[in-house]
């Protein structure tokens, strides 16, 4: 039996917040137009090379630098469409980006797990990819899923195996943040076109997008920019995520981390545009900063200010912007920092309104699962998807007959309006549960009673026989050749 | 010898927002002028219904009601100040409530600590409170003090034994939540007066302010109401909380229960306003939602969170400053839900426009002090602070330069820029610290060091031998008739 489909929960809020001004915005723009024409970026890759050439960059193919004028940027980024749809396996769950409506995911690329049943930590497996994205797929509040850990247990190939795992646990879109290499792509937009059933309907409602990672300072990865090509080529989206890192791989002020930043960003996404122009493209940054003492990475400093002003700079490029929420450096799950580090986060996202947000779920910044983790994630992302719901203010809500008839000194418990409307004000999340003794429970332990739960009792709708299986030909094809 | 205090530190968004717009608001500000014209207010102070009645309201004195035109609740509230300052000891840590900033209190009268040397759970003591004041003037997060718990150990007096403990350790604004009556009030005016120097200071710069609790539904306390004119009519800030609880005292619905906890404080505020016009007064909303299953009241919900940030858009309406709802939390001990519960209150409340907020450093919904918690608090606290203040795009920051001279694959550590910069940015104290064999140590045990730190290194100015010797007569002198009394 296969469980029904209820609607996703995405942050719809009613208020937004502008963090960034408009001259502000003009202003690292400007920035990202300076480093891009004087500065430039370095792209190993010949073919990338070869399509900035073609169009007019000044290309240095000796040091692999290209400088963009600003002239080609605007001319590039122009064709970037500013909404495009990320689909599901069921058209149910198709994301539509569209403004004021934001979708999270889950966080991905964790390289441990914390075992359910022993407790120990361990290398993460295909088989947890699965597990989680079967968790993912039940949780309302995860609009598209990424592959929350490594598939180590397939060396080469772990990748595919990620979004093998991803598509036969879950029925919501698939986002990669792994595949690199245009051979590999090659076989993801295969695996997506039997997803589609074709690669028309591939392009129209595409099941699978992909984010790569850029390399600060202002470089591309060869592996990652090639595969970002081959994608685009194929009409599945692909976004750029740069994350600079205050001190060592950026400048130590925060400006200065997003405009460098950006620019990567920017300079990645002209290249799709040149080469696919309209190609569906997001925009993502996430910065971090360098601990004084060790030069580490530290994914939440106490002054983050610039997590959410990016997004704006995404929408002022015209982009879609993939958000960064959650990712604590806590150790573990469950404790005051995994939940005081992210808290804002959802509020924040939700407030400057990207149109898809990562990640739920990882502690040890990005790289431990604990399964009840995005369970306790999530209740940081109600808190905030219902604040920034309005108020309904109505003769119904303002109650004046009921504290009329109550009066002073009185008491509303009798009142039959109480009885109706006190079930919808107090919604619980991990919080405020008791147990047999009357006291309230450890928010941890409902949290990991929750997923345990989910993962006895929700089955999602599997693939089609024959998807199934062109799927495991497809990989094993691919673990042939690349593995 | 003794510590300077450091500089406050409030928040001071670079943008604002509302949380109701202007339609809504006037839809909830017509709803508490409904109540209060043809519902009224339980009123049971003959010296307030006679104030009432004096300046037009019609007044029930067999039921102690009060019901107040609009008209009357429109002139009166004309008169309260919109802005006005909240002294202190220091002048340097006066608290300019002028709309640009908001500042934090600790948290109050909790009932329980967990002892600061033996961690074991017990009744809470005047000792707590000064050791907590030592602590709330060094975080540069408490912008003025409430005694955080309740001086258990001086029952009848307790309240001023709170001021005194709070007095000769901070130097920071103080606001007492339990000076009620006016006994208990006109010694509290009295140790303001010492603490101020004289009369015209403690109107123009006053140290000491109190909030005054409303009994829901619609009733005000005799005892809270009396004080509240003494404190108003010596020039001491006063203000008019409501605890709604929606489900039990309030309406279950969000709308109802602003509405009724709306009209208990306007309803005090124009008392203050008929008897001392132009008084400094401050409101403020923090109701809870009923546990369906209990009937108890839930500080910390999905949607209660929300009311925190209304009420401060309800203070506006009216024309006086707010004292917001934050860091409230149902947790039990410091742990996820504490860290999970703060921040976007108070981020609402911030962006909301709120000037003043209350507290930190409480658990179990309000009543049981960790002496660490208020230091994890202010961990929050600064992230608020610095996430709300906006982003500087400056050349300096942009470091276009710095970013030319690098190049891509290189390495700014090295860059001059780079070690000027990375010294102001601001890590927390409490992650990321590792121990001696460089693990990453637990916050907690981090927070419970500096809390520890800071109680053995800080010593704030004392007050003048004279101020303190006056201070305790006047306690002496309370403790005699109070006391004796009771």
């Amino acid at each position: 039996m296969n469980n029904p489909l209820p609607p996703l929960e995405p942050i719809r809020s009613a208020y937004r917040l502008q963090y960034l001004t408009d001259e502000q915005l003009d202003q690292l723009q400007e920035a990202t137009l300076d480093i891009l024409e004087n500065v430039g970026v370095k792209f190993p890759s010949e073919k990338a090379l070869q399509v900035f050439s073609a169009h007019g960059a000044e290309v240095d193919h000796n040091t692999q630098i290209v400088k963009l004028e600003r002239d080609l940027v605007f001319k590039a980024m122009k064709s970037v469409p500013r909404y495009f749809r990320m689909a599901a396996r069921v058209p149910e769950y198709d994301l539509q980006l569209q403004d004021g409506t934001t979708y999270f995911t889950t966080d991905g690329c964790g390289v441990q797990v914390c075992d359910m049943d022993s407790g120990k930590i361990r290398p993460s497996t295909k088989a947890d990819v699965g597990m989680m994205a079967r968790v993912a797929d039940y949780l309302p509040s995860i609009g598209f899923c990424w592959p929350m850990v490594s598939a180590q247990d397939h060396g080469g190939t772990a990748p595919l195996h990620e979004i093998d795992a991803g598509w036969n646990n879950s029925v919501k879109h698939v986002q990669s943040e792994t595949i690199m290499g245009g051979r590999d792509c090659e076989y993801a937009v295969e695996m997506a076109t039997v997803i589609s059933g074709s690669r028309e309907e591939l392009r129209r409602r595409p099941p699978l997008s992909l984010v790569v990672c850029t390399i600060a300072p202002l470089m591309q990865d060869h592996a990652g920019i090639e595969g970002a090509m081959v994608m685009a080529q194929a009409g599945i989206p692909v976004g750029f995520l740069a994350m600079p890192c205050l001190g060592t791989t950026a400048p130590a002020t925060h400006a200065g981390a997003v405009a460098m930043g950006d620019a990567e960003i920017i300079s990645a996404t002209v290249l799709m545009q040149l080469i696919s122009p309209g190609a569906p493209v997001f925009h993502s940054l996430m910065q971090a900063w360098a601990d004084p003492r060790s030069g580490g990475y530290v994914s939440y400093a106490r002054d983050a200010r610039s997590r959410y002003g990016v997004v704006e700079m995404a929408h002022h490029w015209g982009m879609p912007s993939l958000g960064a929420c959650y990712g604590t450096d806590s150790i573990e799950a469950g404790t005051w920092q995994s939940a005081a580090e992210p808290a804002l986060d959802p509020l924040l996202a939700g407030l400057t309104s990207p149109e898809i947000v990562t990640g739920m779920g990882l502690a040890r910044t990005y790289t431990r699962l604990y399964p009840e983790q995005i369970i306790l994630d999530e209740d940081l992302y109600q808190r905030a998807r219902t604040y920034l719901m309005r108020m309904e203010v109505s003769p119904e809500t303002l109650a004046l007959d009921v504290i009329r008839a109550v009066g002073p000194g009185g008491h509303f418990l009798g009142q039959k309006h109480t009885r109706e409307h006190i079930r919808t004000s107090l919604v619980r999340g991990v919080t405020h549960e008791f147990d047999s003794n009357g006291k309230y429970r450890e928010p941890r332990e409902v949290a990991r009673q929750r997923v345990k739960w989910i993962l006895e009792n929700h089955h999602p709708a599997p693939l089609e026989k024959a998807q199934q299986d062109e799927l495991t030909r497809i990989l094993a094809a691919a673990d042939r050749e690349l593995a | 010898m003794f510590n300077e205090t450091p500089p406050l530190q409030p928040i001071r968004p670079r943008s604002q927002f509302h949380i109701v717009d202007e339609e809504q608001v006037r839809q909830l500000a017509n709803g508490t002028l409904e109540v209060l014209s043809d519902t009224g207010v339980h009123c049971p102070s003959e010296k307030c219904l006679r104030i009432y009645a004096d300046h037009g309201a019609q007044v029930d004195f067999d039921r102690q009601i009060v019901r107040i035109a609009p008209d009357l609740v429109s002139s009166s509230l004309s008169q309260a100040p919109r802005y006005y300052t909240m002294g202190a000891r220091s002048p340097s840590h006066d608290i300019a409530l002028d709309g640009t900033a908001m500042f934090c209190a600790t948290d109050g009268c909790g009932i329980e600590t967990i002892d600061f040397l033996t961690r074991e759970r017990r009744p809470s003591c005047k000792e707590d409170i000064a050791k907590m004041a030592r602590m709330a003037d060094h975080l540069t997060s408490i912008g003025f003090y409430w005694p955080i718990v309740s001086a258990v150990d001086h029952p009848s007096t307790s309240p001023l034994h709170e001021l005194d403990a709070s007095f000769n350790n901070t130097v920071k604004h103080v606001q007492s939540e339990t000076v009620m009556g006016e006994e208990l009030g006109r010694y509290a005016v009295e140790m303001a007066r010492v603490i101020a120097g004289d009369e015209e200071t403690m109107r123009k710069r006053p140290p000491l302010s109190l909030l005054v609790c409303c009994i829901a539904p619609l009733g005000q306390d005799k005892e809270g109401m009396e004080s509240a004119l003494l404190f108003a009519k010596a020039g001491l800030p006063v203000g008019f909380m409501s605890m709604a609880n929606a489900g039990t005292t309030g309406p279950a619905s969000l709308a109802g229960t602003v509405v009724a906890g709306d009209a208990e404080i306007v309803s005090a505020l124009v008392l203050i306003q008929m008897a001392c016009p132009g008084a400094p007064v401050f409101h403020s909303f923090m109701p809870g939602i009923m546990h369906p299953r209990t009937g108890g009241y839930l500080a910390t919900t999905w949607e209660g969170t929300l009311l925190y940030p209304i009420g401060v858009e309800m203070a506006h309406y009216w024309g006086v400053p707010s004292l917001a709802g934050i860091f409230a939390t149902d947790g039990q001990v410091p742990g996820w839900q504490t860290g999970g519960d703060a921040a976007s209150s108070l981020m609402l409340c911030a962006l909301a426009g709120a000037e003043t907020g209350s507290g930190l450093g409480l658990v179990e919904s309000c009543t049981l002090l960790y002496p660490e918690e208020i230091v994890m608090d202010s961990d929050i606290y600064h992230r608020v602070r610095l996430e709300a203040a906006g982003l500087d795009t400056s050349r300096e920051a942009l470091a276009l330069d710095v970013i030319k001279e690098t190049g891509p694959r290189g390495m700014f550590l090295k860059h001059r820029h780079t070690r000027e910069h990375l010294k102001r940015r601001q890590y927390s104290d409490l992650t990321a610290q590792t121990d001696r064999l460089n693990q990453l140590r637990d916050p907690l045990e981090v927070a419970r060091e500096k809390a520890n730190m800071i109680l053995e290194t800080h010593h704030p100015q004392p007050l003048e031998a004279a101020q303190q010797a006056e201070i305790t007569r006047i306690l002496a002198a309370a403790d005699r008739e109070i006391g004796g009394q009771r």
